[in-house]
């Protein structure tokens, strides 16, 4: 027994130590590799795909959180429920016989729908749930929000179980409303993309184009950017900052919804109820790194994120056996950010007025 | 001129006589701690009325209240007849009231003319605000673009100003202007108060005491949360004593 | 308990394995209390010191740890579980109290979930790694009692404990029941030594650190070190319950021991049975477990749908209630495999209107601990 276990034992130990040597001069061929044009690139294009969805998922909660110093624990199961409601339009409205325009079509609809539900949605469960306890302290808005992702998370699981479908899979109808072309390789300058990342990197440069525009270009964008430093000043000058919190948490949730949507086509992630959780972390690590409640900082922590991630995807792929390598890199990105600079990267010390 | 600024002000209110801010016996509690036991105050049309008093008295909570950013818990507080207690803050400021609050509370983010354009009550009127804000204080207009942090104190205190000017209000709560600010600063200050007077009813904080004097038609003096003291200012300046003891620690 | 109400006794009440995992996920719960509820500080990421407990028994027992086998008994192992947990609550709690607020639950929410992909991935733990680690290489229970006198040890599991029978003549126990009070002798070890840990001077300290802070600071209190040592010792009763989990059940997997929302759920039972109080998350997770096991889809036992099948007529069952839906069908639909939301309602409403949760409220409508308060109520009403 004892001889059994002490080769045990040895196994691992064993085929580390006969791996060290080969180990620099592997690294070194891997590094080579990596540092290909074609290959950089690739991991360049799909570093930004990655970074558009983190944008997606992350943005309403930094807006939320910006404004209103909620972290809203429920914004993934949101864009949970935006993934089933646009599946839900895109399954409805593309037939067999649709052409790659019309279902180019029936998504933007997709899109206008789940923004459409998940921003009214947004907008009663403040009214409803968070407005009152905006002046209690902050954990108990991280536990309000917590509670209703049980709930939401639950409704999915009943309703999409009564329609005969399986909660924790990926919903592949969805998958299968996709014209063809998203799924072409499309080779430019020899780095070769999916048309699917593409897609992904346009729709976040647009989401974030369109932030952009409602906080610097309109007047309620003025009144978002002034409460989230002072919301008491800005309702003294006249302006009904509960409804501005209102529309913001609807906006937010809206994205949140579209974002979903996005999602529900990407095989790498899908229509399913664990999406929620799932997208939340991913959602946390971009809005903590990047300073909670600053939208600049968001995007650019999205940038960085997506990157980490693809190019540890890589990585693994080719040289690290070890399967958790991207997402256990992500995690890390986030504890090292708070250990070197608590406050994220463009984060001011004392956030929303709560 | 007070008699006749008096008809008016019973014309546009509708009721003969009534201040433009009658303050009566109002409670105002932070959590446990109870801060004003029973103030009463008034403020007529057109009138500069200084609120006085040592730290930690009440005057700052007094503004604050009329503003229902900390509702009273008892009393009531009109505004041109019409009670403000149990209204939303917005409502208050809608109504007119204005407030220029201590730390002047820039937001410091947003650049000079921002922080000028969320003061404006309606969007279209905009360009004429931002026009009478920065012929009223030609040094902003030059930093217009600058980040409202980034300025000067004094040039944050005239921003403060500022915003009260554009928010088309009838009364200013006026929080300690002057404090933190060089000498120089601070007459520049009371100049730009003074001028804001003449279009506008004042309610004024303020611990510097000739300035107060100077600028107000009226004063109170609170003290452990009620008012002590009260009268024309005019009496008092030749008899400085009268307000010492109330205001020197 | 042939009574007339036997049948709904048995619908309501949870069974005996429900109320084993009710006893050590509750002393996790309280270990979560001790420091978010007493501290303030939400720790998010309190899966990695459960899961670690667990791991470390799971991996012993499997004879995958040096120095460690699975002869090395229990009560050794739920100590250095503890031990483990409790180191790595130090190394995370070092760096993760330098933060406050929403950044001290995210970062160690970071740490854990960092654990949780390493383990989820890590094949040295087993063959399989994403299902976890069952105990193969040691055939019998695990043994609680005193250390080195066998007459004063039970094993404990469903199939690998001892049973009792005839003990002073009349107590005979299953596997389970045994399984039950051995655990729960540890749990109220682990709580009454929490419980004087909270109220003592240093426990006194940690409730000033909620209430101010900054004022307990200006006292002259080390609040850091103060709050890194309630962490420690949190982890270190995080990391026994861990041991307690796998000693019974015999296996563990990422999802139920590193997961965020093993802490989410410590969180749940917590505010229910009352944050603060550190006996609440044991009546909230009763509450929990039994709810969901009320319930629950398969029914067995006890539960509400085989109360139904016994006990309604099938013509009920199978009325048309709307469109085709059957009284059955809406049972399975809404209500059978579903507690999580009706416990998450529940949760938000607490959160909402009963923000002291079970405890916290009926001590304060009492005025003081339980222990206390009901005697004293009891002779008011007998004197007067």
């Amino acid at each position: 027994m004892s001889a059994a276990v002490s080769a045990l034992s040895a196994v691992p130990v064993l085929s580390v130590l006969s791996a060290l040597p080969a180990l620099p001069l592997q690294f070194a061929d891997a590094l080579f590799e990596f540092l290909a044009p074609s290959t950089l690139g690739e991991v360049i294009v799909r570093g930004l795909a990655e970074a558009s969805l983190y944008v997606m998922i992350a943005a309403g909660l930094t807006l939320v959180f910006g404004l209103m110093g909620v972290l809203n624990f429920a914004h993934g199961s949101l864009t949970m429920l935006g993934a089933y409601l646009g599946g839900l339009v895109l399954v409805i409205t593309v037939a067999q016989s649709t052409g790659g325009v019309g279902r180019l079509l029936a998504f933007g609809a997709a899109v206008v729908v789940a923004f459409g539900g998940l921003a009214a949605l947004g907008g009663a469960l403040e009214v409803g749930l968070v407005r009152p306890i905006y002046d209690r302290p902050p954990l108990y808005q991280i536990l309000l929000t917590f509670g209703v992702t049980l709930v939401l998370d639950e409704l999915a699981r009943i309703v999409v179980l009564f329609y005969g479908l399986q909660p924790t899979t990926v919903w592949q109808d969805v998958l299968g409303t996709k014209p063809a072309f998203l799924a072409d390789s499309i080779g430019v300058a020899g780095v070769s993309a999916s048309g699917l990342e593409l897609f992904h990197v346009l729709f976040g440069v647009a989401t974030v184009v369109g932030v952009h525009l409602f906080l610097t270009r309109t007047r309620y964008g003025l009144f978002v950017r002034a409460g989230s430093e002072d919301s008491e000043m800005l309702s003294a000058l006249g302006v009904d900052v509960n409804r501005v919190f209102t529309v913001v948490f609807a906006l937010g949730t809206g994205i949140a919804g579209a974002a979903g949507v996005l999602l529900a086509w990407d095989p790498a992630w899908g229509a399913s109820v664990p999406l929620g959780a799932e997208t939340l972390l991913p959602a946390f690590v971009v809005v903590i790194v990047g300073g909670l409640g600053t939208f600049r900082g968001t995007v650019v922590a999205a940038l960085i994120v997506g990157l980490v991630d693809s190019t540890m995807t890589w990585w693994f792929q080719n040289v690290v056996s070890f399967t958790g390598l991207p997402e256990m890199v992500v995690f890390l990105v986030l504890v090292i950010t708070l250990i070197v600079k608590p406050q994220g990267l463009y984060g001011v010390s004392e956030v929303g007025g709560h | 001129m007070s008699a006749d600024a008096d008809a008016d002000a019973g014309a546009d209110a509708g009721a003969d006589g009534a201040p433009l801010l009658a303050v009566d016996g109002i409670q105002t509690y932070y959590g446990d701690s109870h801060v004003l036991e029973g103030v009463d105050l008034e403020v007529r049309e057109g009138e500069v009325v200084a609120l006085m008093g040592r730290n930690g008295v009440g005057k700052t909570t007094t503004l604050r209240s009329v503003l229902q950013l900390t509702p009273p818990r008892e009393g009531s507080i009109r505004y041109r007849g019409e009670e403000l207690v149990g209204r939303e803050t917005h409502e208050v400021a809608d109504r007119g009231v204005g407030w220029i609050p201590e730390d002047r509370r820039m937001f410091a983010q947003l650049t000079v003319e921002e922080n000028v354009r969320v003061a404006v009550p309606n969007a279209d009127d905009t360009a004429a605000a931002l026009e009478l804000a920065f012929e009223t204080f030609p040094d902003l207009e030059e930093r217009r673009e600058a980040n409202a942090g980034d300025l000067s104190g004094g040039q944050q205190q005239m921003l403060a100003i500022a915003r009260g000017l554009v928010g088309d209000n009838d009364l200013l709560l006026v929080d300690e202007p002057s404090e933190g600010l060089a000498p120089l600063v601070v007459e520049a200050v009371a100049e730009a108060l003074t001028a804001a007077a003449a279009d506008t009813s004042m309610l004024l904080v303020e611990q510097n005491l000739p300035l107060a004097l100077d600028v107000a038609d009226r004063f109170y003096v609170l003290d452990h949360g009620t008012v002590v003291d009260e009268g024309d200012t005019d009496d008092v300046s030749a008899d400085a004593e009268r307000l010492r003891r109330y205001l020197s620690a | 308990m042939n009574s007339g109400l036997s049948a709904e006794f048995t619908a309501l009440l949870p069974r005996i394995e429900t109320l084993v995992v009710v006893l050590f996920f509750a002393l996790f719960a309280m270990s979560f209390d001790f420091i978010s509820g007493y501290t303030g500080y939400l720790s998010f990421g309190h899966a990695a010191f459960y899961g670690t407990g667990a791991y470390l028994v799971a991996l012993a027992a499997n004879d995958k740890l040096p120095l460690l086998g699975p002869e090395t008994p229990f009560m050794l192992l739920l100590v250095l579980a503890g031990v483990a947990a409790a180191a790595l609550a130090l190394a995370i709690g070092s760096v993760s109290f330098r933060l406050s607020g929403v950044y001290f639950a995210m970062i160690t929410l970071g740490f854990s979930q960092v654990l949780y992909v390493f383990v989820r991935d890590w094949d040295f733990v087993s063959t399989a790694p994403r299902d976890g680690v069952a105990v193969t290489e040691k055939l019998e229970g695990f043994q609680i009692g005193v250390p080195g006198v066998d007459a004063l040890n039970v094993a404990i599991g469903q199939l690998t404990g001892d049973s009792v029978e005839g003990l002073l003549g009349f107590i005979t126990l299953s596997p389970t029941e045994v399984s039950f009070y051995a655990i729960g002798a540890v749990v109220l070890v682990c709580y009454l030594a929490m419980q004087r840990l909270v109220h003592s001077p240093f426990g006194r300290t940690l409730i000033a650190i909620r209430e101010n802070e900054e004022r307990a600071r200006a006292i002259g209190y080390n609040t850091y070190a103060y709050k890194l040592r309630a962490f420690v010792a949190s982890g270190f009763f995080a990391g026994v319950a861990g041991a307690l989990f796998v000693g019974f059940r015999r296996s563990v997997t990422p999802e139920n021991g590193f997961y965020f929302l093993v802490a989410g759920d410590a969180l749940l039972v917590s505010i229910i049975g009352g944050f603060g109080t550190l006996a609440g998350p044991l009546y909230g997770e009763l509450f929990d477990a039994g709810v969901r096991e009320f319930l629950s889809k398969e029914g067995g036992g006890g539960g509400l749908l085989p109360y139904l099948r016994a006990n309604v007529g099938d013509a009920t069952l199978a009325t048309d209630i709307y469109n085709g839906l059957t009284v059955a069908e809406a049972t399975d639909t809404f209500l059978n495999g579903h507690a999580a939301l009706y416990v998450g309602l529940l949760f938000v409403l607490f959160v909402l209107y009963v923000p002291n949760g079970l405890l916290g409220t009926a001590r304060d409508r009492m005025g003081g601990t339980l222990s206390k308060a009901v005697p004293r109520r009891l002779r008011r009403w007998f004197d007067g």
